[in-house]
């Protein structure tokens, strides 16, 4: 990947989306095909501060998306076979790890219209938990990009209303 | 019209016709309703203990990514590529590409404050006024830490 490394942080998106770049993304949550939403069953489960602190990591994400936002040192750009993938990185009580998984949702007007999003999105696809010191396996990592490969199937997206 | 929280959200759902240069109608899509994220968030904020959580969240977030920010500013400023800013930090320019692109979680603070210094700049630990910590409704131990030029 070339560096962009001259100059101001470049905007967000592709060009001729300006009215856009003016308004926050959206937050959207993604919905299997038996309809129960593997995140919203994530938080619903984690002690109510944890939910607060996802909450106003999404939020400033979506406020200020990729790479503008920095990640306030929570969020993070994933690597290897997790490429193009970002999750919140959270520690929750008993130093128990709390993870969200999330894709990016841009593109042309046409392109997010076909995906009936009205504007970019951070599609919030599921969660997990783990114990301090300990790491998900390839399994579990493969469980997370089959929700992403199922949600990026879906024109229109399949997401919790 | 439902109403979470206090506030009335607009829930729609509305159909978008892209026309193409011939006049032809390309795509037709039904906009989908984006705002759950929004409602579920204005439901929970009536928690007095979940809204403490998530203003003090944001205000981490917000002061963590200002301070990077205002680095990466400085740097763009002076003319300075992330690669030759890495080098008289002596770090990999990929650790610094890192801190300004959201790809690492954890800013080190040796690695911000050598990045300060670099750029002719310092870090400073600012207490908030007694009316500003009341403002925030901090807990006493609220510190603003600033890169400053």
């Amino acid at each position: 990947m070339p560096p962009r490394d001259r100059g101001q942080r470049r905007p967000h998106g592709p060009p001729g989306q300006d009215a856009n770049e003016q308004l926050p993304w959206a937050i959207v949550y993604y919905k299997t095909p038996d309809g129960t939403v593997p995140v919203l069953e994530f938080l619903d489960d984690c002690p109510g501060t944890v939910d607060a602190q996802f909450t106003a990591v999404l939020d400033a994400v979506a406020a200020a998306p990729p790479p503008r936002f920095s990640g306030g040192g929570k969020w993070e750009a994933m690597h290897g076979t997790m490429g193009g993938w970002y999750e919140i990185r959270l520690t929750g009580p008993g130093r128990e790890q709390l993870r969200l998984f999330c894709l990016l949702e841009n593109g042309t007007s046409d392109e997010l219209a076909k995906r009936g999003l009205p504007r970019p999105a951070i599609a919030v696809i599921t969660g997990m938990r783990k114990p301090w010191r300990t790491v998900f396996s390839e399994r579990d990592y493969q469980r997370v990009r089959e929700l992403g490969r199922e949600h990026q199937q879906n024109y229109p997206r399949r997401i919790a209303t | 019209m439902p109403s979470d929280g206090g506030v009335l959200h607009r829930r729609y759902s509305y159909r978008v016709t892209c026309v193409t240069l011939r006049g032809e109608a390309a795509v037709t899509s039904q906009m989908l309703d984006v705002s759950l994220h929004e409602r579920r968030r204005d439901r929970r904020m009536q928690d007095p203990q979940y809204r403490a959580a998530y203003e003090q969240a944001a205000r981490e977030l917000a002061q963590t990514d200002a301070v990077i920010q205002q680095l990466d500013s400085l740097r763009a400023d002076m003319g300075i590529s992330k690669a030759e800013l890495a080098r008289r930090v002596n770090r990999n320019a990929s650790s610094v590409r890192r801190l300004f692109t959201a790809s690492q979680v954890r800013p080190e603070l040796p690695l911000i404050a050598a990045l300060a210094d670099a750029l002719g700049a310092e870090l400073r630990v600012i207490p908030l006024t007694a009316e500003a910590r009341r403002a925030t409704r901090a807990h006493g131990r609220h510190r603003r830490v600033a890169a400053t030029g």
